[in-house]
């Protein structure tokens, strides 16, 4: 018997429709296998802040004077970070003035007010800051309500998970300077941050001008991974379809311009050129 | 444009490789269609079943010889693929290999199960004399025989006595028994064991067998 001769061309296309059917009623598409459990984003939120919290604790004397990011030493990260916190309260609170603050120069005063201050200080500070945060959020209850800070208007959950990205972000800027290693987040809360940067994707292309229609099939692999179909630029019928198959994890550190798309490991299918520009525009969605 | 794009094949880390060993994703490679299934891209699903589902088929079919059951093979066969990647290891082997192996294994599963089947069946015909064509004397020793047969399963408890008829009289699998009666299919089995033990005790052990 030789493979290939024995299914007629149509009992193919008809055995091929009931089991990618029945596949897909098994199991859902786009969901990674094992499947995540599923949590909300403030418990995200919470979770990535105990993460830096215990990086920090972690942290000698001389680790909080090393410069981090953006001439900031961590003592100072850590203090752009109580402003980040203070700014989310002043919007969760609806003052319109944080809505169209700038992320870095709004945080500068709380940034250098650490110079000088005890690491613990700073520290307990931050901590606090988050938990008010949380405490925020429970009192608000409602995840789809609209939140307007540093430029971006997003639901409440959605921003819990960018906050969520940021946390981790900047807890791995900190173990790096201190020579810890790079720390990726437990699969439940991945998920949910390559789910919303898949879905910013097309928001990330028009901001860096990227309006080829393309089609992209984004396939992130590992815990927190998944599969969705991202449409960038109009829908026309020549929308070019291209697939890039990437590591979760990975994918998230382009998404926070931590990588650049040359040292992510990657493999695409289609037009090489337009992987590239979808890629690079990804890291337009880092807030830093 | 960045160099790593550019190419249809990139090196990485594989899980299960450990730190520091790095395999090639080719396009279309059985290491690179295991992680996009394990991901969820149902296109990886698609893209093996237009590769090998005729190589499943051909297996069903050597060992079935009947298309219809062969293509309930393939169902299942790709259906377990998804719902279970991490079962498929390329390390082991090409992903032909494990389907087509898979697909005969079902099929024997599926042909043991149709032989007993069709023997529950006959064996149900056997116990039922009006369905045989016999002489008076015969149909006399046959009537004797399974009423005999008969009176003993009425004295089984209720639950012997149910799953007795169900796969004896009713030519019901053990699994189908377990889904009437409402209980677990090892449960079904065991109380099948147990009745057919009474019935031997009560029942001339020639009698069993030769009706």
């Amino acid at each position: 018997m030789t493979p290939g001769k024995d299914v007629p061309p149509v009992l193919s296309t008809v055995l091929r429709d009931r089991v990618l059917r029945a596949a897909r009623l098994a199991r859902a598409e786009g969901r990674p296998f094992p499947d995540v459990v599923a949590i909300s984003p403030a418990e995200a939120f919470s979770r990535a802040a105990d993460a830096l919290y215990g990086s920090l604790c972690m942290l000698s004397d001389a680790d909080w004077r090393h410069p981090a990011l953006r001439g900031l030493d961590v003592q100072c990260l850590v203090g752009h970070l109580i402003g980040v916190e203070y700014d989310v309260h002043r919007a969760l609170s609806g003052d319109p003035v944080v809505a169209a603050a700038d992320h870095v120069e709004s945080t500068q005063p709380a940034a250098a007010g650490q110079a000088g201050r005890r690491a613990a200080q700073t520290c307990a500070d931050w901590h606090r800051a988050t938990g008010h945060t949380l405490a925020l959020v429970r009192s608000t209850g409602d995840l789809d309500a609209e939140v307007a800070v540093h430029g971006l208007r997003l639901p409440l959950g959605a921003l819990l998970i960018v906050r969520a990205f940021e946390l981790w972000t900047h807890e791995n800027d900190i173990r790096r300077v201190a020579g810890l290693p790079a720390s990726v987040p437990d699969a439940p809360t991945l998920r949910l941050m390559t789910d919303l940067a898949a879905r910013l994707l097309p928001h990330a292309a028009s901001l860096t001008g990227l309006d080829e229609p393309t089609s992209l099939r984004l396939v992130l692999t590992g815990p927190g991974g998944g599969a969705w179909d991202v449409m960038i630029g109009e829908d026309p019928p020549g929308a070019v379809p291209i697939r890039i198959v990437a590591d979760a994890a990975g994918f998230c550190r382009l998404a926070a311009n931590r990588v650049t798309p040359a040292e992510l490991d990657v493999h695409v299918t289609g037009d090489p050129g337009r992987a590239a520009r979808v890629l690079a525009a990804a890291s337009a969605l880092a807030l830093d | 444009m960045h160099p790593s794009v550019t190419e249809r094949t990139t090196r990485r880390h594989c899980p299960g490789t450990g730190p520091g060993v790095s395999v090639t994703w080719v396009e279309g490679s059985d290491p690179l269609l295991a992680v996009r299934l394990t991901a969820g891209d149902d296109h990886a699903l698609a893209e093996v079943f237009d590769r090998l589902a005729p190589a499943a088929y051909g297996a069903a079919l050597s060992v079935l010889g009947q298309g219809p059951a062969a293509q309930d093979v393939v169902q299942d066969v790709f259906v377990e693929l998804w719902c279970h990647p991490d079962r498929y290891n390329p390390d082991a082997g090409s992903l032909r290999v494990f389907l087509t192996v898979l697909a005969r294994h079902r099929a024997v599963d599926v042909a043991r199960s149709e032989l007993r089947r069709i023997a529950r069946q006959e064996r149900y015909l056997r116990l039922t004399p009006m369905e045989q064509d016999r002489s008076p004397p015969e149909e006399v020793t046959a009537s004797e025989a399974a009423s005999a047969l008969r009176t003993a399963v009425s004295h089984l408890p209720d639950g012997q006595r149910r799953v007795i008829e169900l796969a004896y009289f009713e030519g019901l699998t053990c699994r189908e028994v377990a889904r009437a009666v409402g209980i677990p299919e090892g449960t079904a089995k065991s109380r099948l064991r147990l009745a057919l033990a009474k019935l031997e005790t009560v029942l001339d052990r020639q009698l069993l067998e030769s009706s």
